[in-house]
């Protein structure tokens, strides 16, 4: 059954030539010299005064990337990206070493501005903003300000920019960098490895229930640039903290590169929320411009009875190649991951998740809803892995896709391996299986089947959306109305 | 998507590459058929054995698992076995010692024939680059049967086409096209008469007419030993009726791909499949299925049972064409995993590009349940015929959809007998 049209308005809403947030900060930039070598590795290492170790850790994946190949598995067409026409480095000049708010250069704080980030303390205490959030802001290579750093501190929380942090807490850093994501992993991470700019470090001691939220905002503002963020977050045993993660672009012609990487440990009890909405430049609806987004993110829940979960409204980005995972080595630990990803234009989106189960009692849940439009395709790609001693290992799965207009494509590619007779896995993506008990309850009620199952999982929805603050969840709300007919696979 | 970089060459390899200098002059067809033979020979030589970097054969990477091919050709076995069905027409699919007679309406010749026809090489070419049997099958087959069943042909009695190994290598090929309006219930039976250590290929081309209803059903029961590699591909045409049934319970390395395309409007296809899977083998069912039209229907479920170090995989992509509205396609693949050393992967693809359709797929992956095992124990069952009986029940499921009961009782007896062993 076709899509109604209360769900085909809202999805033109944020079509691809809606873009708001197109605009650009005409700051005077310092950038390194274009191109991709060992040379260019040092500039940045050195403009960030990193120490011997951190140099080396950089040139050893460089010279590692060199070697390998783009991975060409996802279905997502690109002409062949030239390295060494990019920009690895570019900071506002006048952001030479650390600032505090006053110093920041006004200009960049009206871009934040304009794009709803508050970073004046004393606003967000004044109550302009409803909740308190701690902010991290990045604008292409470097980290702009930090907020609420102080209080943070106070209960132990270290919440700074990962340049920061590999000055002022080397061997935290040492300890947990490449430790989910190896140098090694993946052509892309291997990249990040030796270009990562900038990126935020988070560290939640033992016990210790984060005070806040922390957000990071990614801004990539200079032409020719592409953006290498690195972000590590670390929970200690029994502590919690919730993260959230924003990004825009400004509106250009070319196609701009983002290959980020994402780091997660909870130690045991400990738990991770990560809420990403992802709303890059999509290029126009002829497809030009729009940012290439590669990025690797996948937490690792070390330790017993933790808990991850990622979140994600994804409306941005000409091409989306994302799958944040969950390793779920501690026995009893818990992976989630829920997300809605919106195609619109010529975007195209392979994205989803992995679950690894390693340790035993492990569960997790995964549930995914792609809505494609114009001339879009969505692919929902997912592994669910249980290991031979992942014993009563658990998984949901259920990822509904949904097409608006004849020109565009959905995709469903799970791959579940079950490696022990204990495991209990569960794939489902027909919208009559969402279940029957919640379903029946609604139609007993005279509410028709169409807008029951809309209700069911919006109902879900709603719950994580309304967990965003209101500033990121703008694009997230729009998307709330949008209900579940017609689903495909 | 496709590539694999080269590397060194496996002794699997390069046995099928000796055999093929070996039989190359000894093999049917005329100097057309040879050189696409050594075309498909060089292609080989170049990419070798598909590994899991070949998406299509991820979970069967068949460097690492074929450890050998045998290095002598089978004889020719004829049929010989008892049917499934009693009183069905029993034929060899070599179309060798033929001694039942062929029912009316239906017309039988040596595929030997078609090879020293022009038609050979257009039947003999590999599809996709990652269409491994249709290389090694067109590189080796000398034999196989052309079936025509003539426009609007009943046949009454079950007609059961036996491919007997008998050890080494056997390429087997049946090209089979069903005449509009025709009906018909066909069994492909791929047996091991007596020694094992074989390797075969066995591709089936079948093309349903307008208006044709038919059952078809592959029975694989190779021996503990052997390599199985099948292929059916289908044409469905307008208001074409397929019920195809795979029965999987044998062979050491197997697998069995299905590709259909619905290029007629309004066809319906329904695959049931049961798998059973003892031992150290490996079985494999991958599916694709292309709705070109619209108004077709499609509808697949699997029930796989996993005992021992056996391990399974079924892949199954279903693409929907743009123009292919109205579309109405399901996908089920249900697995009980008995054995903590047995594994089970499945990947279960939608591929849609026209937005009035549905398609919906479901994949699990469990034990017994346990409430089911409480339930039986409690009413006095002891615990090792609860399991018979929950196992008995979750396949019987599949195969009563065979409506026909002669052939839902011979199943579920040969499924019986094969648990009863297993269990």
């Amino acid at each position: 059954m076709p899509a109604v049209q209360e769900t085909i308005d809202q999805v033109r809403q944020i079509d691809v030539d809606q873009y708001k947030y197109g605009f650009e900060t005409l700051i005077e930039m310092e950038k390194a010299p274009k191109g991709l070598n060992e040379d260019i590795i040092r500039f940045i290492s050195a403009k960030k005064d990193e120490p011997e170790w951190m140099l080396e850790w950089r040139l050893n994946a460089y010279r590692r990337w060199l070697t390998m190949e783009a991975p060409s598995w996802a279905r997502v067409e690109y002409p062949k990206i030239d390295f060494n026409d990019i920009y690895y480095y570019a900071a506002p000049k006048s952001m030479a070493g650390p600032k505090t708010l006053d110093e920041v250069d006004p200009e960049l704080l009206r871009t934040y501005e304009k794009l709803g980030i508050p970073l004046r303390e004393q606003e967000i205490l004044a109550g302009v903003q409803e909740s308190k959030i701690a902010v991290d802001a990045v604008f292409d290579s470097v980290s702009v300000v930090t907020t609420f750093k102080k209080e943070l501190a106070k209960a132990g929380v270290i919440f700074m920019s990962i340049s920061e942090a590999i000055r002022e807490h080397p061997d935290l850093v040492r300890k947990y960098l490449g430790s989910v994501v190896p140098v090694t992993d993946n052509y892309y991470a291997t990249l990040n490895s030796a270009v990562f700019t900038d990126g935020s470090f988070v560290f939640v001691p033992k016990g210790v229930r984060c005070p806040m939220e922390l957000s990071t905002y990614f801004r990539i503002n200079e032409k020719n640039t592409g953006q290498f963020e690195r972000t590590l977050i670390i929970c200690e045993e029994a502590a919690y903290v919730s993260y959230l993660e924003g990004c825009t672009a400004p509106q250009r012609d070319e196609n701009q590169l983002h290959a980020a990487v994402v780091e997660l440990v909870a130690l045991e009890d400990a738990e991770i929320k990560y809420s990403t909405v992802q709303n890059w430049f999509p290029g126009d609806s002829e497809g030009k411009g729009g940012i290439y987004n590669f990025v690797t993110k996948r937490g690792d829940c070390r330790g017993a009875n933790s808990k991850i979960s990622w979140t994600q409204v994804e409306t941005g980005s000409a091409i989306t190649w994302k799958y944040p995972s969950c390793i779920l080595r501690g026995d009893n630990s818990r992976g989630e991951f829920y997300s809605i990803a919106v195609s619109n234009g010529r975007q195209q989106i392979d994205s989803g998740t992995k679950m690894i189960h390693l340790g035993k009692n492990t569960s997790s849940r995964i549930i995914s809803k792609g809505i494609s439009a114009g001339k879009s395709n969505n692919t929902y790609r997912g592994q669910v892995s249980a290991h031979r001693k992942a014993t009563n290992a658990r998984n949901f799965t259920q990822c509904d896709s949904l097409l608006i207009g004849n020109n565009c494509g959905a995709h469903t590619v799970p791959y579940i391996e079950a490696r022990n007779s204990t495991a209990q896995f569960e794939h489902e993506a027909t919208t009559s299986k969402i279940s029957e008990d919640q379903l029946f309850y609604c139609l007993q009620r005279g509410i028709p089947e169409e807008e029951a199952i809309a209700l069911i999982v919006n109902g879900f929805v709603k719950e994580v959306i309304q967990e965003l603050p209101m500033e990121f969840a703008v694009e997230a709300q729009k998307l709330i109305g949008i209900s579940l007919e017609g689903s495909v696979g | 998507m496709n590539v694999q970089s080269k590397k060194p060459i496996t002794a699997a390899e390069q046995s099928l590459l000796d055999r093929y200098s070996e039989r190359r002059d000894a093999l049917q067809g005329d100097a057309s058929v040879t050189e696409l033979r050594d075309g498909l020979v060089h292609d080989f030589a170049q990419t070798g054995l598909p590994g899991r970097r070949i998406e299509t054969w991820h979970y069967t990477d068949l460097r690492t698992l074929l450890k050998s091919a045998p290095s002598d050709f089978s004889a020719e076995a004829g049929a010989s076995a008892k049917p499934i069905v009693p009183d069905s027409i029993v034929l060899s699919a070599r179309n060798d010692c033929q001694d039942s007679a062929i029912p009316d309406g239906m017309d039988v010749s040596s595929f030997k024939e078609l090879l020293a026809s022009e038609r050979a090489t257009d039947l003999l070419a590999s599809k996709r680059s990652d269409d491994f049997i249709g290389r090694v099958n067109s590189m080796f087959v000398d034999g196989g049967s052309v079936v025509e069943v003539s426009k609007g042909a009943k046949l009454e009695k079950t007609i059961e086409f036996q491919n007997a190994s008998l050890g080494g290598h056997l390429h087997t090929r049946m090209s089979v096209n069903i005449g509009e309006g025709a009906s018909g219930t066909f069994i492909e039976r791929q047996i091991a008469a007596g020694k094992t250590d074989s390797f075969v290929s066995s591709i089936t081309d079948l093309t349903i007419g307008k208006g044709a209803a038919v059952t078809w059903i592959i029975s694989q029961e190779r021996g503990v030993s052997d390599t199985h590699l099948g292929q059916i591909n289908i044409r469905l045409g307008e208001d074409a009726r397929l019920t195809l049934f795979i029965a999987n319970a044998g062979g050491h390395l197997v697998r069995q791909e299905v590709h259909v395309t619905a290029d007629g409007e309004n066809s319906d296809f329904a695959l049931r499949g049961v798998n059973l899977l003892g031992g150290d083998s490996h079985t494999d069912i991958t599916m694709e299925f292309d709705h070109l039209v619209a108004n077709c229907v499609s509808a697949e479920t699997l029930r796989n049972v996993v005992f021992d170090r056996a391990r399974g995989v079924f892949q199954g992509q279903i693409r929907v064409a743009q123009i292919a509205q109205k579309t109405d396609a399901k996908m089920a693949c249900n697995t009980l995993l008995l054995s903590d050393e047995g594994e089970f992967f499945s990947k279960p693809e939608l591929e849609i590009f026209a937005d009035d359709v549905q398609c919906g797929h479901g994949a699990t992956v469990t034990d017994i349940d346990e409430n089911h095992l409480f339930y039986l124990k409690a009413r006095g069952i002891s615990d090792s015929k609860a399991r018979a009986m929950l196992v008995n029940a979750f396949i019987s499921e599949i195969v009563e959809d065979l409506e026909q009961e002669d052939l839902v009782e011979a199943f579920e007896n040969r499924f019986s007998e094969w648990l009863a062993q297993h269990a």
